[in-house]
C-alpha cells in the first residue's frame, strides 16, 4: 500500500496537467517546505503543516502537527482519521487534497483552488475602475427620486384635496396640499391658510367670484357692471396678450376679483390699488367706453379731470338735488343763506368791532376767522354744518324781551313761533306809561294836558296787541333778524303777516367719489385754498380747483412734487363713504406705531 | 492643446481638429446663452408686473415655459449621448449648448420665481434645479482639470496594465515567500488578500485607506528587522521587504487613478437622479398650479 500523491496544474489557457508520484511509505508530510512529499506552494500554509499516516486496517490518520488547523470536508479539524474508499476532501490554505483509493493505493489528488492573490482573481476590467457597486445605481435612485417626489409633492396633496372636498372647514391640522401654497396669504385671510378648500374648490377650475362672496356679503360691491369693466380695459395689448392666450386656454375668465387680489404674495396687508391698475381702464377709457360720462384720467399730475362737485340746484327737503358741475364752469350754489364771507373776515368794519366788543366772551381775535363759526366734525376730516345758536348767535342775537333777568329769545327754525312769540309779547305788555299820568308827579298847569295824555295812553293800550303786525313785518323785512340772513317768503295775502322762511341746506360733503380730510391739510391755512376773505356773496362756491390740489399734489411719479400721490390716495376701487383703504392702513399703521415718524404722503 | 489644420490649400476651411466642449465654435453657445441671460434680465427689469414679479404673471409664464422646455431638452443629452455624430450637431456641439443654455437656466428659473421662495413644491422645484446645475458646473470643472492629472499619474500605463502590475507583483511576492516562516507568510498573505479596489466609496473618493495591508505587512516585517543584524547571503525577507515596497509604489498609483476617476464620475452620481428628481418636482410644480388654479 503506497500514497500516491497527484499534483494538477492548470496552464493559463485552463488545460489541467497531472503529475503522480508514488510514495512507499507509511507517513507522508503536508507542508510549503519541499521537504514534504505533498508540497503546497501556499502562504496559508506552514512549512510543515500536518502528517498523512497509514493504519493497518486501511484507514489514514490525517494529523495537524504544526497546531495549525486544517479542513476536513469544510470542517476545521486538528487531527481526523479517513477512510480511503469512503472519500474525503481535506483543505489546506487555498489548496484542496481529495483522498481516494485505488486498489491499495492510498491517491491524494492535490489542486489549488483559490487565486493566490486576490488581484489575480478574474474580474471585469471595464467596471473595476468605476464606482459601480460603491454608490447606488444613477438608475435606480433616479427612479427613486421620481416616485418619492411625485407621492410626496403629486400624489399626497391630491389626496388631501379628494378627501376633504365638500367640507366647510378643514380642521387645523397639516393638510398635504399646503406644500403648493405658493406664499403666505395676507393678513385678512390668514386664518384660510390651511384651508386651501375654503377658496380653491373645484380642481383645474380657477377661483370663482361666488367662493369670495360667501364671505364677502357686503363689502365687495362691483366697481361697475362687468361688461363696461371689460369694455373700458379693452382687449390686451402687446406682450400681455401672452398672459391672456394662458388665462383663456387655461380656463380663467376674466375679469374676476382674484384678478386684481392676487393672493399668496406674502403675510402683510393687501396693498393698496396700484396706479397703473386704474389707469389700465381710465387712460383713454372714452375711446373704448363711448357712452361714460366719465373723463379720462390716468394720473393726477398729468391727466386728471377738473374737479366736479355736486352743486345744490335747489335749497330744502332731506335729499335735496344736486348737479355735477365742473369747476372751470365757475358754479354759483345757493343754500338759502345770505352770507359775505368778505363782510365777516374783514379785519375793519362792524362785524370786526363787534368781534373785538365780544372777545372776551368768545375768544375771538381781532376779527373773525373761519373757526369761529365752523367747527370741525369728530374726526376732523369735514364740518360741522353751521348751527345758528352755536356760531351765528354771539352777534347775531334774537332777544326781544327780558323778564327779571331772563332774556326772551325768537324761536330759530320756527317763523310761526317767532310770529306768535311777538304776538303774544304785544298783548302782554303795556306802552310804557307817561310820567305825568296820575300820581303824584309835578303836572302843568291846566286840565287839558292831563286829559290828553290820558287818552294818549287809552289809546296806546287799546291798539297795544295790534302793534305785534308791524313787529312781524319788521322782523322779516329788510333791516329785520330773518331777513338779514334768510330768503323770506311774502305773506299769503295783503295785510297778514304769516311770513315764511325760505329753506337752507348745507352741504358736508361735495365730492363724494374722490376722499378729502381737512385734518390731513390742517398744516395749511384756510385761505390757501378757500378764497373766502374775497367772497361777497353766499353764492360762490368757495371749493378749490385741481390747480389749487396741484401746487403740493404731483402724480404718482412726479417725485419732484411735494406730495407724489397715487390714485389711491383719493380714490377706492369699492369706495364707500368711509376713507379710501390707502388712507385707513396708514392711519392703522399710525395707532400700531404712536411712536414712528410717519411721513405723509 | 487645439492643433489647428494648416492654412493653405482650399484657404476657407479651418476645421479645429481639437477644442473642447468648452470652446467649441469659438463659444458659440456661451454667446447665445449670455444673450439670453442679458435679454432676460433687462427684461425682468423693464416690463412692469402688477403688483410685483412672480411665477404667475404673462411674464413668469413665459419664464417658466420656456424653463420647462429647456430642462427637457438638456435631459435629451442622455439620450443623445449614446448616439455619436458630427458635425455642427455634434454631440460636441450639444455638450457645449448642454452646458451653456444649462448655465443660463440659472437665470431664466431664478427671474421666474420673481425671488419669491417658501417652503413648498415650487421652491423644490428650483432647489432641485440648482442641485442639478450646481453639481453639473463640479462636473465642468473636473472634466477640465482631472484629465491632465489623471494623464499624469497613470505614466503612459492602461488600466490593464496597472493590473497586470499588481498581478505580477503578487506572484513574485507569492513566490519569494515561499521559504517564510509561518508568521512571515501569513503578513505576506494579508497583503495577497486584500482586494485592491475594496474599502469603500469614502476610501475610493478620498484616496485614504488606513487598513492597508500591504503597508502594514511591510511595516510589521522592518518593525521587526529593525535591530537585526544582517546575516549576508540570500535572506528571503530582502527580496519579500523589497516587492512590497513595489506593490506599495503600483498601489498609491492605483489609487490615485481611482480617486481621480471616482472624482470624474461621482457629479454624474447627483446630477443625473437629481435631474430625474427636478423633472418629477415640476411636473408636480406644473399641475399644481393649475390644480389649484
Amino acid at each position: 500500500m503506497t500514497f500516491i500523491v497527484r499534483q494538477i496544474a492548470t496552464t493559463a489557457d485552463g488545460r489541467e496537467i497531472i503529475r503522480s508520484h508514488p510514495f512507499a511509505a507509511d507517513e507522508i508530510g503536508i507542508g510549503r517546505s519541499t521537504t514534504n512529499a505533498i508540497h503546497l506552494p501556499d502562504l496559508a500554509v506552514n512549512p510543515d503543516h500536518a502528517t498523512i499516516r497509514k493504519r493497518d486496517d486501511g484507514q489514514i490518520i490525517v494529523e495537524s502537527t504544526s497546531g495549525q488547523n486544517f479542513t476536513l470536508d469544510g470542517k476545521h479539524r486538528i487531527a481526523v482519521t479517513v477512510d480511503p474508499s469512503a472519500g474525503a476532501e481535506l483543505g489546506f490554505g487555498g489548496h484542496v487534497i481529495t483522498v481516494s483509493e485505488e486498489g491499495d493505493d492510498v491517491v491524494l489528488t492535490v489542486k489549488r483552488v483559490e487565486a493566490l492573490s486576490d488581484s489575480a482573481e478574474i474580474r471585469s476590467e471595464s467596471t473595476l475602475y468605476t464606482l459601480k457597486g460603491l454608490l447606488p445605481g444613477k438608475r435606480i435612485s433616479a427612479w427613486g427620486f421620481v416616485v418619492l417626489v411625485l407621492a410626496a409633492f403629486l400624489v399626497w396633496p391630491i389626496y388631501s384635496w379628494a378627501t376633504w372636498r365638500g367640507v366647510e372647514e378643514r380642521p387645523d391640522q397639516f393638510h398635504a396640499d399646503t406644500m403648493w401654497s405658493s406664499g403666505a396669504l395676507s393678513s385678512a385671510h390668514h386664518a384660510l391658510e390651511k384651508d386651501c378648500q375654503a377658496c380653491h374648490v373645484d380642481a383645474f377650475v380657477t377661483v370663482k367670484d361666488e367662493t369670495c362672496l360667501t364671505c364677502h356679503t357686503g363689502d365687495a360691491h362691483d366697481h361697475a357692471a362687468k361688461p363696461r369693466l371689460l369694455a373700458a380695459r379693452g382687449d390686451p395689448e402687446g406682450l400681455e396678450v401672452i398672459g391672456a392666450a394662458f388665462a383663456s386656454a387655461f380656463n380663467k375668465p376674466p375679469g374676476r376679483c382674484v384678478e386684481c387680489h392676487s393672493e399668496h404674495e406674502g403675510a402683510g396687508a393687501m396693498e393698496p390699488t396700484a396706479q397703473k391698475f386704474c389707469a389700465d381702464c381710465h387712460d383713454g377709457m372714452d375711446g373704448r367706453l363711448t357712452d361714460t360720462k366719465l373723463e379720462n384720467a390716468s394720473d393726477f399730475g398729468i391727466a386728471h379731470p377738473q374737479f366736479r362737485p355736486a352743486v345744490l340746484v335747489s335749497p330744502g327737503g332731506k335729499n335735496p338735488p344736486r348737479t355735477r358741475i365742473s369747476l372751470d364752469d365757475k358754479p354759483t350754489e345757493n343754500n338759502g343763506l345770505k352770507f359775505p364771507h368778505a363782510m365777516h373776515l374783514s379785519r375793519t368794519g362792524g362785524v370786526a368791532q363787534m368781534g373785538r366788543r365780544l372777545s372776551a366772551d368768545y375768544g375771538f381775535g381781532d376779527s373773525l376767522v373761519c373757526k369761529d363759526c365752523h367747527t370741525p366734525d369728530a374726526n376732523g376730516v369735514r364740518f360741522e354744518p353751521v348751527d345758528m345758536k352755536e356760531d351765528c348767535s354771539m352777534c347775531h342775537s334774537l332777544a326781544f324781551d327780558e323778564i327779571g333777568g331772563t332774556v326772551r329769545t325768537l324761536r330759530h327754525g320756527e317763523p310761526e313761533m317767532v310770529q306768535a312769540d311777538l304776538r303774544a309779547y304785544y298783548r302782554s305788555t303795556g306802552p310804557s306809561r307817561p310820567i305825568n299820568l296820575g300820581g303824584m308827579a309835578r303836572r302843568r298847569p291846566g286840565a287839558g294836558h292831563e286829559a290828553r295824555v290820558a287818552s294818549d295812553y287809552a289809546r296806546a293800550v287799546r291798539f297795544r296787541p295790534s302793534r305785534a303786525n308791524l313787529a312781524i313785518r319788521q322782523v322779516f323785512s329788510p333791516g329785520g333778524a330773518c331777513f338779514d340772513c334768510h330768503g323770506v317768503t311774502p305773506p299769503t295775502a295783503a295785510g297778514r303777516v304769516d311770513y315764511g322762511i325760505k329753506p337752507v341746506s348745507q352741504t358736508d360733503r361735495y365730492m363724494h367719489n374722490g376722499w378729502f380730510s381737512h385734518e390731513a391739510h390742517k398744516e395749511e391755512s384756510c385761505t390757501s385754498c378757500h378764497n373766502a376773505p374775497a367772497s361777497k356773496s353766499a353764492d360762490d362756491l368757495l371749493l378749490p380747483g385741481i390747480k389749487t390740489c396741484r401746487e403740493c399734489h404731483g402724480g404718482e411719479f412726479q417725485k419732484t412734487a411735494d406730495v407724489p400721490s397715487t390714485c389711491a390716495m383719493c380714490h377706492d376701487y369699492h369706495a364707500d363713504d368711509g376713507a379710501p383703504w390707502l388712507i385707513r392702513e396708514e392711519q392703522k399703521d399710525k395707532q400700531q406705531k404712536p411712536d414712528r415718524q410717519i411721513v405723509r404722503r | 492643446m487645439a492643433s489647428k489644420a494648416i492654412n493653405g490649400q482650399s484657404g476657407r476651411k479651418k476645421v479645429a481638429m481639437h477644442d473642447g466642449f468648452l470652446k467649441h465654435a469659438g463659444y458659440r453657445w456661451l454667446k447665445i446663452s449670455a444673450a439670453i441671460m442679458l435679454v432676460c434680465i433687462v427684461s425682468y427689469m423693464f416690463i412692469d408686473v402688477s403688483p410685483r414679479h412672480n411665477g404667475g404673471s404673462w411674464y413668469g409664464y413665459t419664464l417658466g415655459t420656456i424653463g420647462a422646455l429647456l430642462i427637457l431638452w438638456l435631459t435629451m443629452l442622455g439620450v443623445r449621448k449614446r448616439a455619436m455624430t458630427p458635425g455642427s450637431w455634434s454631440l460636441k456641439a450639444w455638450t457645449s449648448a448642454h452646458i451653456y443654455l444649462g448655465l443660463s437656466l440659472i437665470v431664466i428659473g431664478t427671474l421666474h420665481t420673481g425671488f419669491q421662495l417658501g417652503w413648498n413644491i415650487h421652491t423644490a422645484a428650483y432647489v432641485f434645479m440648482m442641485i442639478v446645475i450646481i453639481s453639473g458646473i463640479v462636473g465642468i470643472y473636473f472634466y477640465v482639470t482631472i484629465p491632465k492629472a489623471l494623464s499624469d499619474n497613470r505614466d503612459e500605463m492602461t488600466e490593464t496594465e496597472m493590473l497586470e502590475n499588481l498581478r505580477s507583483l503578487d506572484r513574485q511576492l507569492h513566490e519569494a515567500a515561499q521559504p517564510l516562516s509561518a508568521g512571515h507568510a501569513a503578513l505576506v498573505l494579508q497583503s495577497l488578500e486584500q482586494d485592491p479596489f475594496g474599502g469603500g466609496f469614502f476610501r475610493r473618493i478620498s484616496g485614504r485607506y488606513p487598513d492597508c495591508a500591504t503597508r502594514q505587512a511591510q511595516a510589521d516585517l522592518r518593525r521587526e528587522r529593525a535591530y537585526q543584524p544582517k546575516m549576508g547571503g540570500d535572506d528571503p525577507l530582502d527580496k519579500v521587504d523589497a516587492l512590497l515596497e513595489k506593490k506599495e509604489a503600483t498601489l498609491a498609483r492605483v489609487r490615485r487613478h481611482l480617486k481621480l476617476k471616482a472624482m470624474l464620475q461621482v457629479w454624474l452620481f447627483v446630477h443625473v437622479p437629481m435631474t430625474f428628481a427636478l423633472i418629477a418636482a415640476l411636473t408636480a410644480h406644473i399641475i399644481s398650479v393649475f390644480f389649484y388654479w
